[in-house]
């Protein structure tokens, strides 16, 4: 890894969100044993800190701004970057799976109602009306920045907000262009920089240049471990695009594979890699912060 | 000259539409012409998305007429498949059609469906993707290659959170037509594949909200007498997604496989367990799952090189007819 840059350790919240990528089985077992309410993640999110992690990646969810409101009043907000994952996909899909999608539509816009910002209100009727599906990326990161605002506080350092996989890998297949430029552009203008999480990072990568996106500007999530899993089509591909990048600005996730894989193993594979800004882990209890931060804020030499 | 490509409609925009005109539109071999969906609200959010590209939004399928297509995929609820395919073929609109899992509403539907399809001769799917999960492929391949001895009994589940604390007034799993058709049917289709023909023995329980069941469990048997019982419930705690799995007894050894992972265990109680991490679970383009990349890779080079397809209407049709037998048996309770 270079050495130069400001590398990133970010706590992630898989865990705490009641998810595994090894296996359902081992998320429901530790949902079981070690349920993690807001007060109980912030704790090891606070862990996290203390042994080397320097920012948070979260979804947005209920569960995580409730965590950020605890980790507010803790004042341990302040020592971190936040990195906000929209939208939480779990909770869309449940939603129309429970309701359809036109019922997806219809909550979506009742909520954005509810929040009570009446420039997203204004800017979403004017965007029915027009039918602007950019105009509607816009009211929806209106809404996604006023809640997380609401919860941080407006002095929290919230540095990107990241498209989740699920929309960003669709978007590259449906060669949704505009989607990619009108939030780079939206997010840009505040200040914040633009992130995509993707399980094809190589397409992502090909399409940016197709449609002269400047990948620089964005922060690129993906997952990157030594037996490449979810790294699609292949880890040769993947490994072969991170070398070509011309700045260190992906972040690396799954980078235990699930849990398949040993911390130490997996530090190995990733300070081997050129052009990695940081990596996210999750973690699920203050024993496991400590000894994972620590090793990992070691072996990045942060 | 280049070779012309597969041009394909998808009916239905709710996310298994936009999943596989996502997936579709990556393919090289594949052209993604025009989409279609009744719901006007729908309609209008996706004429306006796809503005940018060359796919056209339609609202009615008798449009799909225009476009000279190859195949058609149908991701609309299950009630609305028999009525659409009946459609497609009485114009000649296409031959080659795959249909999002249940073929149909009840096995009647399903197996007219299958009729036409074979008078039409084009190449038929239903989306039973789990067969092209590499943890199920890795357990056909065990039970295939017989090391482990002819099974004698299985237990199967379909379970997930997804109607759990839902209230009697609830009229979101009938819209999904209930928990055999929802998730169920995912689990009975693998056992078809696993352990061939299968009759129902016993239905335990069954309970309903409305007209559509929430749960069930049932007892099946195959012709050379391998045991089995289903359980199906989309009110379990704890399960963020839907899980499928099954537990073989082998006269060997114990085959466990869910989504995630098989264990083998010996009669000398080793074990050995594989994660998709050790079964090159890597696809050209993921979303989902892997296993929705290899299903449509399936139906696209099975239309490229005119060949059968699996799961087609014809092996989808035992589905239904199995899941009759249960509510059938289930009124009965």
């Amino acid at each position: 890894m270079n050495d130069e840059i400001h590398k990133l350790l970010l706590v992630g919240d898989n865990p705490f969100q009641g998810i595994s990528h090894l296996s359902q089985e081992q998320a429901r077992t530790r949902g079981e044993v070690d349920v993690s309410p807001a007060d109980r993640a912030a704790d090891i999110v606070v862990a996290s800190i203390k042994n080397g992690a320097n920012g948070f990646s979260f979804s947005v969810s209920d569960l995580t701004l409730s965590i950020l409101r605890s980790l507010r009043e803790r004042k341990s907000l302040d020592a971190i970057s936040l990195y906000a994952m929209v939208p939480y996909a779990f909770e869309y899909v449940r939603v129309a799976t429970q309701t359809g999608t036109p019922g997806l539509v219809k909550r979506f816009a009742k909520q954005v109602v509810l929040t009570g910002n009446l420039r997203a209100i204004l800017e979403g009727l004017w965007s029915a009306a027009r039918q602007d599906p950019e105009g509607f990326v816009n009211v929806y990161l209106s809404y996604e920045l006023s809640r997380i605002k609401s919860a941080a506080g407006k002095q929290a350092k919230l540095t990107s907000v990241l498209l989740n996989e699920v929309i960003v890998d669709m978007a590259l297949a449906l060669n949704f262009d505009w989607l990619f430029k009108s939030l780079i552009d939206f997010l840009s203008k505040r200040g914040i920089t633009p992130g995509f999480n993707t399980r094809n990072f190589p397409y992502l990568v090909s399409k940016f240049n197709e449609w002269e996106i400047n990948i620089e500007e964005a922060l690129i999530v993906t997952p990157f471990n030594k037996v490449g899993f979810q790294m699609n089509p292949s880890r040769e591909k993947c490994e072969e695009a991170l070398k070509n990048l011309a700045k260190p600005n992906l972040l690396a996730i799954s980078v235990l594979a699930a849990g398949y894989l040993k911390p130490s193993e997996a530090a190995d594979y990733i300070t081997g890699l050129e052009n990695l800004k940081g990596i996210i882990v999750g973690v699920s209890n203050e024993q496991q912060a400590s000894a994972t931060f620590a090793l990992f804020k070691e072996r990045l030499r942060i | 000259m280049p070779k012309r490509r597969i041009r394909i409609g998808v009916v239905g925009l709710g996310k298994m539409g936009l999943l596989h005109s996502s997936l579709l539109n990556t393919f090289q071999d594949v052209e993604l012409v025009a989409l279609c969906d009744r719901n006007a609200l729908m309609t209008r959010v996706c004429r306006s998305i796809f503005s940018s590209t060359a796919v056209v939004v339609v609202n009615s399928v008798e449009k799909f007429n225009e476009f000279a297509l190859d195949a058609v995929y149908i991701t609309t609820p299950i009630s609305s498949h028999f009525p659409i395919v009946k459609d497609l073929y009485a114009k000649k609109t296409v031959c080659n059609l795959f249909t999002e899992k249940t073929l149909a509403s009840n096995s009647s539907q399903a197996e007219e469906m299958s009729e036409i399809a074979k008078k039409i001769g084009g190449i038929t799917m239903v989306g039973y993707m789990k067969r092209f999960s590499v943890v199920f492929k890795k357990a056909k391949e065990f039970l295939v290659a017989g090391d482990l001895g002819e099974p004698v009994s299985f237990n199967a589940y379909a379970y997930s959170s997804d109607f759990l604390g839902l209230t009697k007034d609830s009229k979101s799993s009938v819209s999904r037509g209930g928990a055999l058709k929802d998730i169920g049917c995912h689990i009975i289709d693998l056992a078809f594949w696993l352990f061939g023909d299968l009759k129902v023995t016993e239905v335990t329980s069954c309970d309903k909200i409305g007209d559509s069941e929430i749960s069930a469990s049932f007892t099946v048997t195959s012709p050379n007498e391998i045991a089995g019982r289903f359980d199906v419930s989309q009110r379990m705690l704890n399960y963020r997604m839907p899980e499928f799995g099954f537990s073989i007894e082998c006269p060997r050894a114990k085959l466990d496989v869910n989504d995630d992972r098989l264990r083998l265990t010996l009669k000398d109680g080793s074990q050995k367990t594989l994660y998709r991490h050790d079964l090159h679970d890597n696809v050209p383009f993921w979303l989902g799952e892997t296993e929705y990349h290899r299903e449509n890779e399936e139906f696209i080079n099975s239309i490229i090189d005119n060949r059968m397809c699996e799961p087609n209407f014809e092996t989808a049709l035992k589905v239904d007819r199995l899941i009759d037998q249960v509510k059938q048996r289930a009124a009965t309770l």
